[in-house]
């Protein structure tokens, strides 16, 4: 799948500039006038997203430069400066806002200071620790800024149980009740196992990208990368390693123009085994004309009914005679008017029905995606056949491959307008949506046949599809995809 | 197995010498970190004048892992389950290795005082528990009748 939706996007490669005067002239000219016109690409390209992918090591640098400044701002130790911006989602300006307005107030919330001040009485030199019980001098008790003493063992003990089960930012004081938070520093001064140490410093670092709203995870098998972008919104992301492309805000194969929520709804309804038995009960339909049941027990869709020889579409329930003439009269779904005064059951094969009738589109389009990757080897090995007889250069056939990328990207779009359509209220933005769903789909078609016979189809031909299919497809999510 | 910790041999101690009112913890024979328990039913509650028998394991690492505990007498409870499991919450997240045995079992016999259907275990008890309440206290008391009370 073609990744030009990097932060270069928009702007031209560079070009030579050669030593004649006048074209150097004519260059800058020209560059001028881009200037003047200047093009928002936010505006021309609904997708157009600006993020960068990091490697641990750039994203550690760049959590701690915001550790440091807010550290420095208000003098206390990075650790602490730690806990205040993971509480905060890594909001500086929010954490120093109230920590100017009530300092104490944003200790206590953040879980760094006790709710009431603690009241420290021991003075002796010995110390009778509350979880092991042994008696041991002053100097081997430690306590967090609540003033809870436990011996260092125990403290050691208390971290590599809860590091153990995953917990490492939010490992709290070992006192009954008591919610003050080990900040990192308190951590790692009682873990001297350099195995927990390293499991340590792993799980925060992860807990850290998790509450940055800025920084995702990239979702790919066994990569390391993790995505930075200013604008967190549900936008197209491809990993610069692994090449997964995922949506920057939930992390799911990216879905525009279906909002994160809402695919995550048809995702799990598509998994949910209560469809299938759902399925199973309603795969019946009453005869449009005589209203007795019927079960559909062969492949083809031309109904006759047993009862009043009606001839009618399983697909669509309309009558044979006037079905066929229009292609897309049976790909827009029709809600039933009369469904609130039907039975329950009636209600619930409705229901199913329009489930159904969205699912299949989906899936179908699943399925044309994987066919068409086939397409794509199959064109490769005829072009390299082609160069291979001196038949043009690969460079003369890379417009069949810009051309496939192309087409695989629409009907990507496409099947995930199903999902949107499906959660859609009637109405005439439903209307104008399926509208510009069926243009989208019927050019898609288009070409995908024109590639399907690239040999014989004109390159000016194809390249004009092309752009057919990306305009209407740009069109669909400038009026819909709302991030 | 290691050595017992001292932490765990002070419990045991105490609580063979200071028992707590209602609540026996006898360790086994083979096994010093399994207890016996009973814990008799509150007054006023409907599981009064029954004795429940409970078995409680303290893990490896305890105290910093919470003991694990199981009702192995049936009671009628929003917050135990068929199988004798607690929902409590410092039996889970609320946890602190400061708590010990003893206060684990008051905790528990305070839950069979105050039943919390809000936050249920059982969930067709605590359905019960809250449409019809004075039903649930009849099953509750009928089960430590017929459950808890046999010898």
């Amino acid at each position: 799948m073609e990744d030009t939706m990097t932060s270069s996007q928009g702007g031209e490669s560079d070009m030579d500039c050669s030593d004649n005067e006048y074209y150097d002239e004519y260059y800058y000219t020209l560059n001028d006038d881009i200037d003047i016109e200047q093009i928002d690409p936010r505006k021309i390209d609904p997708e157009y997203f600006e993020f960068n992918c990091l490697f641990e090591e750039q994203v550690d640098r760049l959590l701690n430069e915001t550790v440091e400044t807010l550290s420095n701002m208000h003098q206390i130790s990075p650790s602490l400066a730690k806990v205040l911006l993971h509480s905060h989602q890594w909001n500086i300006q929010e954490v120093t806002r109230k920590f100017k307005e009530n300092p104490t107030q944003t200790l206590i919330a953040s879980r760094i200071k006790p709710p009431s001040p603690p009241i420290s009485l021991t003075f002796s030199r010995y110390i009778n620790c509350p979880v092991c019980v042994t008696s041991q001098s002053f100097d081997k008790f430690y306590s967090l800024s609540c003033a809870h003493m436990f011996c260092k063992d125990c403290w050691t003990m208390h971290f590599e149980v809860q590091i153990n089960q995953g917990i490492s930012t939010s490992i709290a004081c070992m006192a009954r009740e008591c919610k003050v938070l080990a900040p990192e520093d308190f951590v790692l001064k009682h873990l001297h196992r350099p195995n927990m140490r390293e499991k340590y410093q792993q799980f925060s670092f992860q807990d850290y990208v998790k509450s940055h709203p800025e920084l995702k995870f990239c979702p790919g098998p066994n990569c390391s990368i993790v995505v930075h972008s200013q604008e967190p919104k549900a936008k197209r992301t491809t990993c610069s390693q692994c090449k997964t492309i995922f949506c920057f805000r939930c992390g799911c194969d990216y879905h525009a123009p279906t909002e994160c929520q809402v695919i995550k709804k048809w995702l799990t309804k598509c998994a949910d085994d209560s469809e299938t038995a759902n399925y199973i009960s309603a795969h019946t339909k009453d005869c449009p004309k005589c209203h007795i049941c019927i079960e559909k027990n062969g492949g083809c869709n031309h109904m006759q009914c047993y009862n009043c020889k009606h001839d009618f579409c399983w697909m669509c329930l309309g009558d044979w005679k006037s079905h066929g003439s229009e292609y897309y009269e049976c790909s827009r779904y029709r809600e039933n008017p009369n469904i609130a005064h039907e039975s329950v059951h009636a209600q619930a094969r409705e229901a199913l029905k329009k489930y159904l009738h969205y699912y299949e589109r989906w899936e179908n389009h699943s399925k044309s995606l994987k066919l068409e990757e086939q397409t794509l080897e199959k064109l490769r090995s005829r072009i390299n056949q082609k160069v291979m007889s001196g038949l043009g250069t690969w460079i003369d056939w890379q417009y069949l491959f810009t051309a496939a990328n192309l087409l695989a990207k629409c009907r990507y779009t496409l099947q995930y307008t199903y999902p949107y359509a499906y959660y859609m209220d009637g109405g005439s933005r439903k209307e104008l949506f399926e509208y510009q769903q069926a243009q989208l789909e019927a050019e898609i078609e288009n070409l995908s046949w024109k590639i399907e016979r690239a040999e014989t189809t004109d390159r000016g031909d194809l390249e004009n599809q092309m752009d057919i299919a990306e305009k209407r497809r740009t069109t669909l999510l400038k009026d819909f995809l709302d991030v | 197995m290691a050595a017992l910790p001292r932490r765990i041999i002070k419990e045991t101690q105490r609580l063979m010498q200071e028992p707590v009112p209602g609540i026996s913890a006898v360790p086994d024979d083979s096994n010093a970190r399994y207890f016996h328990v009973i814990v008799t039913g509150p007054e006023d509650s409907p599981f009064e004048g029954g004795l429940f028998k409970l078995e409680l394991f303290l893990p490896e690492d305890y105290p910093m892992s919470a003991p694990k505990v199981r009702f192995i007498t049936k009671i009628y409870h929003p917050n135990i389950d068929r199988l004798g499991r607690i929902c409590l919450d410092i039996l889970k997240d609320k946890w602190s290795p400061a708590l010990q045995i003893r206060t684990v079992l008051l905790s528990i016999q305070a839950l069979l005082s105050a039943p919390n259907p809000d936050d249920p275990l059982a969930n067709d008890v605590a359905e019960l528990w809250k449409v019809n309440e004075s039903e649930a206290i009849r099953n509750a008391r009928e089960w430590t009748r017929r459950y808890a009370m046999d010898n």
